[in-house]
C-alpha cells in the first residue's frame, strides 16, 4: 500500500544514465496509524517550495523535485539526508526498523519534523527506541554548529502550521507549547537524528508564498531547513 | 701445453710476454749473412734448370723450403736472445694480503667440505703436508714475504695464523692502498691478494685506488678463494623503504630477493615490528637462478624508531642463512598531518571524507565549503583566523598544507595567482594535490591551460566540440548527462600492490572486495594518463570499457593524484557495503596519508651515515625553509644527540655555504645502539611559532652486517683488480705460475738476464724440418 502511494519510490534513479544530483531532498515513507496524518503531510508542495528556495539561497546542485523513499529500499544510502514528518503516527514495521538502523549507522541524517504535544512525543520517543536503542535524545543547544552551518540560528521559534499562522495564533498544538530542538548523538558527538519537536517547519516552507501565512516563519524555516542539509552534508 | 711450449722456446711464455728479444750478434756476422745469402741464392739457382720431370709447383715448394731453411739458419747466427728483467731473489718483497674478514669462514670449498678460511691457511703452512704446490713456501723461497690482514682494517701480521676471520667490512680498497703505502718504499715485486672478494661493499672506491697502483706500478695478483655461485641460497637484498613513515600508515618496502637452485619452490618472507610479525608475503621462483623484488605492506602500529625485520625463511641445504634477513630502522612519526579540502559547494563526499578520516589522530582535515557564492562555511580549522579569508591567498597560508583536496570547483574561482601556488604546493612545497571528479573538475570546470593541468597525472587534451560547454549552459543534454557513466572499479596490475588500493593482503580477497563494491560514476570526459603517471584504479564501463580512475604522478618535489569518479561515499553508503566495512575509511585514510604524509616540513633532518660503526663519524644535515618554504641561511640551527646510554650531546649545524638552507654538523659516534637526534631552529627568519617544532631522526650504530651479503666469490671484481693493475688472477695451485710472473714484473730490485735463444729446440726442429721435407721431395722425384 505504502509504495503504491509512492507512485515510483526509486524515483530520482529511474532511468539509469540520468546522472544523480548532490543532494536530494529526500522523504521517509514509513508505515503509521495516523490515517491522514502520515508520512505524506505537506508531500510534495512542502517539498518543492523548500527546493526552490534551497536552489536558490545555496549553490548545491541539487534535485528540484520532491524524492520519498521507503525506509525498507536497499538505496536508502544513496540519500544521506531524510526528512520525516508526523512521527507522532509512526509505527515501523521490523524490516523499517533495520532499514532505518543501517542508515542512520552507516551515516546518514533523519530531521524529523511537525509532531506536538507529549502524546506524540511519546510515541516517537517509542519509534526512535526501537531504531536507536540505547541512545538519549538530548537538548541541542544553541552554540551546537548546526545553528551556524550557514545562518546564524539565534533562538528557537514555534513555527505554526497554516491555519494558526494565518488566524495568528496560538502558534502550538495539543500541549506542546514549548518548540524545542533535540538530537540524538552517535559516539563521536555527532548528530544522527535532529528532532523539531512542537513546530512545523514543512508548513512554513508549504506556503511561503502565500501572502496571508507571516513571512518571518518562513524566513526561519528556510534558514533552519538550509543549515540542517548543510551541517548534514559537511558532519 | 704451457710445459710444451716452454720446453720448445727454451722459457715460458710469460717471460716472452715480460721480456723483449733482441738480435745480437756482431758486425761480422752481418757480412757473413750477406756472403751466405749470395751462396744461397746461387744454390736456389741450381732449380732454374731442373730436370724436364719436376714440375714448376713442386720447383717453386723445394725451393721455398730451402729459402725456409736457410732463414733459420740465418736467424741463428743473428744470435736472437731473450733480455729479462728478473727480480733478485731473496732482495724483493711480496706484499700478500689475507682477508680477514667473517665471509672467509663460509664452507663452499671442497664441496662444502672445507672454508675459504682453511684453505687460505692450508696454502700458508710453514709445513704443507703434501702440499708442494702451496703458495706460502713458493713465495718465500724467491721473496721477502710481508703479510697483511684486511677486513673492515688493514695491518701487518707475522703469519697468517694470526688471522681470526671475524672482520664485519671487506674494504679491498683500504686494503690495497694501505700495502701499496706500507710496501711501496720497498723494492715491491707484487702484491698478491687472497680473498673472496665478497661482502656487500667490498668494491667501494676502488677506481682511485686502481689508478695510483697502477701509476706507482704496483701490480696485483688476485687469488680467489670460495665458490663463485652457491648451489642453493636465498639472499635478501637492500631493501628500499622510507626512513619514516606516519604512525598507522602502511608501511611500503620492497625486498629484493635473489634466489640459486630454488626453481619452482616458494619461500615465505616475514616482516618484523621489532620482532612482531606485521606481515606475510610468499614469493614463488620459476627458475633457478632468479633475482626479483616483492613489494610488502607492514602495518605500523607504534611510534619511535622501529627495527623492521625482513626474514626470508631459509631454504634445505643454504650454503649460507645468514644472508636471508636484514633490518631497517625506521622513524615511526607521532604527528598530525595537515590537509585542505576545499569543495565549491556542499557535496556528500566531504561529509564522508571527513567521517572516514575522524579519529585518525595524525590527520587534520581541514573543510572550507563554498555555501554560496562569496560565503564559505569552515570545518576543522584550528583558530579564528585559519580559512577566515576564504582560500588561501598567500603562500604562507597555503603551504601550512601538506596536502590539498579540490572538490567541485571550477577553475575560475582561483585567481592566477592561487592556480600557480596550488602547483607551487606540489612542485616546490613538495605536498600533494588531489582532485576529484565533479561537473566542475579537469575539462569541465574549464582547468585545461592551468597550473593545474601541468600537475594532474590526466592528459587535458581532446576533442573541443562544444564538450566543454559548462552545465547546462546549452539546449540538448548538458555536459554531465552527456558524460554520466556508470563505473565497476578495480585495481590496476600496478594498484594491487599499492599501499592506498590494496584493500587486502591476499590478492583474491582484494579482487573480491572490489567485486562486491557499488558502481560509482563519473560526469567527466575520459582523459589519458600522462606519460608518466600510474593508474591504481580504473572504472569498467557497462559496455566493458575500461577508463583510468584513479592515477597518480610525481611533479617537482611532491605528488599529485586524480579520482575521475564523484561519488566515492557510496563505498560507504552503498546497500551493497556492510555497515561495518572498513573500506571507505580504510581508502581515504591511506590516500590522504600517501598524499601529504612525506611533505617535507619547515625543518628536516637526516644522518649519513644511517647505520655507522661504531668509532665513524655521522654527518647530521638540516634544511630550513620559511614559512613559504624558501631555503633560509640565517638561522640558528643546533642537534641534540641523545646517546644510548642516555647521554645528550649538543650538535651546533652551520651553513655549509653549499646549498642554501642546508646546515651541517658531525658527531663521532661511540657506543652501539640508537641514537636519537633532535635539531632545533630558531632565528629570525624562522619566527613563525606554530613550525618551531623539532625536527628528529634516529639511527642505530653498530656493527655492519654485510659480510654474508654477496657472499659468493667475486671473480669479475677481483679479474678488475689483476687487469686494471698489469697483474693477473692466479688459481691458488698455481704457485709456480705466481712465483714467475712475479719474477719478471719489471718492479723491485732487479737484475737483467739474457737468454741466448739459438739453441731452442724449436729452432733446430725447424730447421732439420725444412731440409728433411726438401730431401724427401727431391728423392721422391728422383733428384739426387
Amino acid at each position: 500500500m505504502l509504495a503504491d502511494a509512492l507512485g515510483d519510490p526509486s524515483g530520482p534513479l529511474a532511468g539509469a544514465g540520468a546522472p544523480p544530483h548532490d543532494f536530494y531532498f529526500t522523504r521517509a515513507a514509513y508505515s503509521g496509524y495516523g490515517g491522514y496524518q502520515g508520512w505524506f503531510v505537506d508531500y510534495p508542495k512542502a517539498d518543492r517550495q523548500f527546493l526552490i528556495g534551497l536552489r536558490r539561497l545555496t549553490s548545491l546542485n541539487s534535485y528540484e523535485y520532491e524524492n520519498a523513499v521507503l525506509l525498507t529500499d536497499p538505496d536508502l544510502g544513496r540519500f544521506p539526508f531524510l526528512y520525516a514528518v508526523e512521527v507522532g503516527f509512526m509505527h515501523m514495521t521490523d524490516e523499517e526498523v533495520l532499514g532505518l538502523r543501517r542508515y542512520l549507522h552507516a551515516g546518514g541524517f533523519l530531521v524529523v519534523d511537525d509532531f506536538w504535544g507529549s502524546s506524540q512525543w511519546a510515541n516517537f520517543a517509542y519509534e526512535i527506541g526501537r531504531v536507536l536503542p540505547g541512545r538519549p535524545i538530548e537538548e541541542v543547544p544553541l552554540d551546537h554548529p548546526v545553528f551556524r552551518s550557514v545562518y546564524r540560528i539565534e533562538r528557537i521559534v514555534q513555527v505554526p502550521n497554516v491555519g494558526a499562522g494565518i488566524r495568528g495564533g496560538p502558534t502550538w498544538e495539543r500541549d506542546g507549547r514549548v518548540p524545542m530542538v533535540r538530537g540524538i548523538f552517535d559516539d563521536d558527538r555527532r548528530l544522527m537524528v535532529l528532532v523539531n519537536w512542537n513546530t512545523d517547519l514543512g508548513d512554513a516552507w508549504e506556503w511561503a508564498e502565500n501572502p496571508r501565512y507571516p513571512l518571518p516563519y518562513s524566513t526561519y524555516a528556510y534558514r533552519m531547513g538550509i543549515n540542517f542539509i548543510v551541517y548534514a552534508m559537511t558532519h | 701445453m704451457s710445459a710444451a711450449v716452454e720446453w720448445l722456446l727454451g722459457s715460458p711464455p710469460v717471460a716472452f710476454a715480460e721480456g723483449e728479444v733482441t738480435l745480437a750478434a756482431p758486425w761480422v756476422v752481418y757480412g757473413a749473412a750477406v756472403a751466405l745469402t749470395a751462396v744461397s741464392v746461387w744454390l736456389l739457382l741450381g732449380y732454374r734448370v731442373p730436370p724436364r720431370r719436376l714440375s714448376s709447383a713442386r720447383r717453386l715448394l723445394l725451393a721455398a723450403l730451402r729459402t725456409a731453411a736457410f732463414a733459420v739458419l740465418l736467424l741463428c747466427l743473428f744470435q736472437p736472445t731473450l733480455v729479462l728483467s728478473l727480480v733478485v731473489p731473496q732482495e724483493n718483497f711480496v706484499g700478500v694480503l689475507l682477508d680477514d674478514s667473517a665471509s672467509m669462514r663460509i664452507r663452499d670449498e671442497a664441496g662444502g667440505e672445507a672454508s675459504r678460511a682453511e684453505l687460505l691457511l692450508a696454502a700458508f703452512a710453514e709445513d704443507p703436508a703434501g702440499a708442494a704446490d702451496a703458495l706460502g713456501p713458493a713465495l718465500r723461497e724467491t721473496f721477502v714475504v710481508r703479510y697483511l690482514r684486511f677486513a673492515d682494517s688493514a695491518g701487518p701480521v707475522a703469519t697468517p695464523a694470526e688471522l681470526r676471520f671475524a672482520g664485519e667490512r671487506t674494504d679491498l680498497a683500504a686494503a690495497l692502498s694501505g700495502a701499496a703505502d706500507r710496501l711501496g718504499s720497498q723494492p715491491l715485486a707484487g702484491l698478491v691478494l687472497l680473498t673472496d672478494g665478497a661482502g656487500e661493499d667490498a668494491g667501494e672506491g676502488l677506481d682511485e685506488v686502481l689508478l695510483d697502483l697502477r701509476a706507482r706500478g704496483i701490480r696485483v695478483f688476485p687469488v680467489p678463494l670460495g665458490s663463485p655461485r652457491f648451489d642453493v641460497d636465498l639472499e635478501v637484498g637492500a631493501l628500499d623503504a622510507p626512513d619514516r613513515v606516519l604512525r598507522g600508515s602502511l608501511l611500503e618496502v620492497r625486498i629484493p630477493i635473489r634466489a640459486r637452485g630454488l626453481g619452482g619452490q616458494v619461500a615465505r618472507v616475514e616482516v618484523l615490528d621489532e620482532g612482531r610479525i606485521a606481515s606475510v608475503e610468499t614469493v614463488r621462483f620459476d627458475q633457478d637462478d632468479v633475482e626479483t623484488a616483492i613489494t610488502v605492506l607492514a602495518p605500523t602500529e607504534e611510534a619511535g624508531p622501529r627495527r623492521f625485520r625482513v626474514r626470508v625463511a631459509p631454504a634445505p641445504g643454504e650454503t649460507v642463512t645468514r644472508n636471508n634477513e636484514r633490518t631497517a630502522l625506521l622513524h615511526v612519526e607521532e604527528r598530525v598531518v595537515p590537509i585542505l579540502y576545499f569543495e565549491g559547494q556542499p557535496r556528500w563526499e566531504f561529509k564522508y571524507v571527513r567521517r572516514a578520516v575522524h579519529g585518525d589522530g595524525q590527520l587534520r582535515v581541514a573543510g572550507l565549503v563554498r555555501t554560496a557564492e562569496g560565503k564559505f562555511y569552515r570545518v576543522e580549522v584550528t583558530d579564528e583566523q585559519e580559512l577566515a579569508g576564504g582560500f588561501p591567498d598567500t603562500r604562507e597560508e597555503l603551504f601550512r598544507y601538506a596536502g590539498v583536496i579540490l572538490g567541485s570547483v571550477e577553475a575560475s574561482f582561483f585567481t592566477q595567482d592561487q592556480l600557480n601556488m596550488l602547483r607551487d604546493l606540489v612542485s616546490r612545497r613538495g605536498g600533494g594535490l588531489l582532485t576529484l571528479g565533479s561537473g566542475k573538475s579537469y575539462h569541465a570546470g574549464g582547468y585545461r591551460g592551468t597550473p593545474i593541468a601541468e600537475i594532474l597525472p590526466l592528459a587535458l587534451t581532446g576533442a573541443d566540440g562544444g564538450t566543454e560547454a559548462p552545465d547546462g549552459s546549452s539546449s540538448g543534454p548538458s555536459v554531465a548527462e552527456r558524460n554520466f557513466r556508470q563505473l565497476a572499479i578495480a585495481p590496476t596490475r600496478a594498484g594491487r600492490t599499492h599501499p592506498v588500493v590494496r584493500l587486502d593482503q591476499d590478492p583474491l580477497v582484494n579482487q573480491d572486495r572490489y567485486r562486491t563494491l557499488p558502481l560509482l560514476s563519473s560526469v567527466n570526459l575520459t582523459a589519458a594518463p600522462k606519460p608518466g603517471a600510474v593508474t591504481l584504479l580504473e572504472g569498467v564501463g557497462a559496455d566493458g570499457t575500461r577508463e583510468p580512475v584513479f592515477l597518480t604522478q610525481r611533479f617537482g618535489r611532491g605528488r599529485a593524484a586524480s579520482l575521475t569518479v564523484q561519488d566515492l561515499w557510496l563505498w560507504q553508503m552503498g546497500a551493497e557495503v556492510a555497515v561495518d566495512d572498513p573500506t571507505h575509511e580504510q581508502f581515504w585514510r591511506r590516500l590522504l596519508r600517501w598524499l601529504a604524509a612525506e611533505a617535507p616540513r619547515r625543518l628536516e633532518v637526516a644522518v649519513d651515515p644511517s647505520r655507522p660503526s661504531p668509532g665513524e663519524a655521522v654527518t647530521i644535515r638540516a634544511r630550513v625553509e620559511d614559512a613559504s618554504f624558501l631555503a633560509v641561511n640565517d638561522v640558528v640551527v643546533e642537534a641534540a644527540v641523545t646517546r644510548p646510554d642516555g647521554v645528550v650531546e649538543a650538535v651546533p649545524l652551520l651553513w655549509g655555504g653549499q646549498a642554501d638552507g642546508e646546515y651541517v654538523g658531525s658527531v663521532v659516534v661511540e657506543t652501539a645502539g640508537i641514537h636519537a637526534i633532535e635539531a632545533r631552529a630558531g632565528g629570525a627568519g624562522f619566527a613563525d611559532r606554530s613550525e618551531r617544532e623539532p625536527a628528529s631522526a634516529f639511527f642505530e650504530a653498530g656493527p655492519p652486517d654485510d659480510e654474508y651479503f654477496n657472499a659468493e666469490s667475486n671473480r669479475e671484481l677481483l679479474e678488475r683488480i689483476a687487469r686494471e693493475t698489469g697483474g693477473a688472477l692466479i688459481a691458488r695451485e698455481e704457485a709456480d705460475n705466481l712465483v714467475e710472473r712475479l719474477s719478471l714484473s719489471r718492479s723491485g730490485a732487479t737484475v737483467i738476464e739474457r737468454r741466448e735463444l739459438w739453441n731452442a729446440p724449436l729452432l733446430f726442429l725447424l730447421l732439420f724440418g725444412f731440409l728433411g721435407v726438401e730431401w724427401a721431395l727431391r728423392a721422391m722425384g728422383g733428384l739426387p
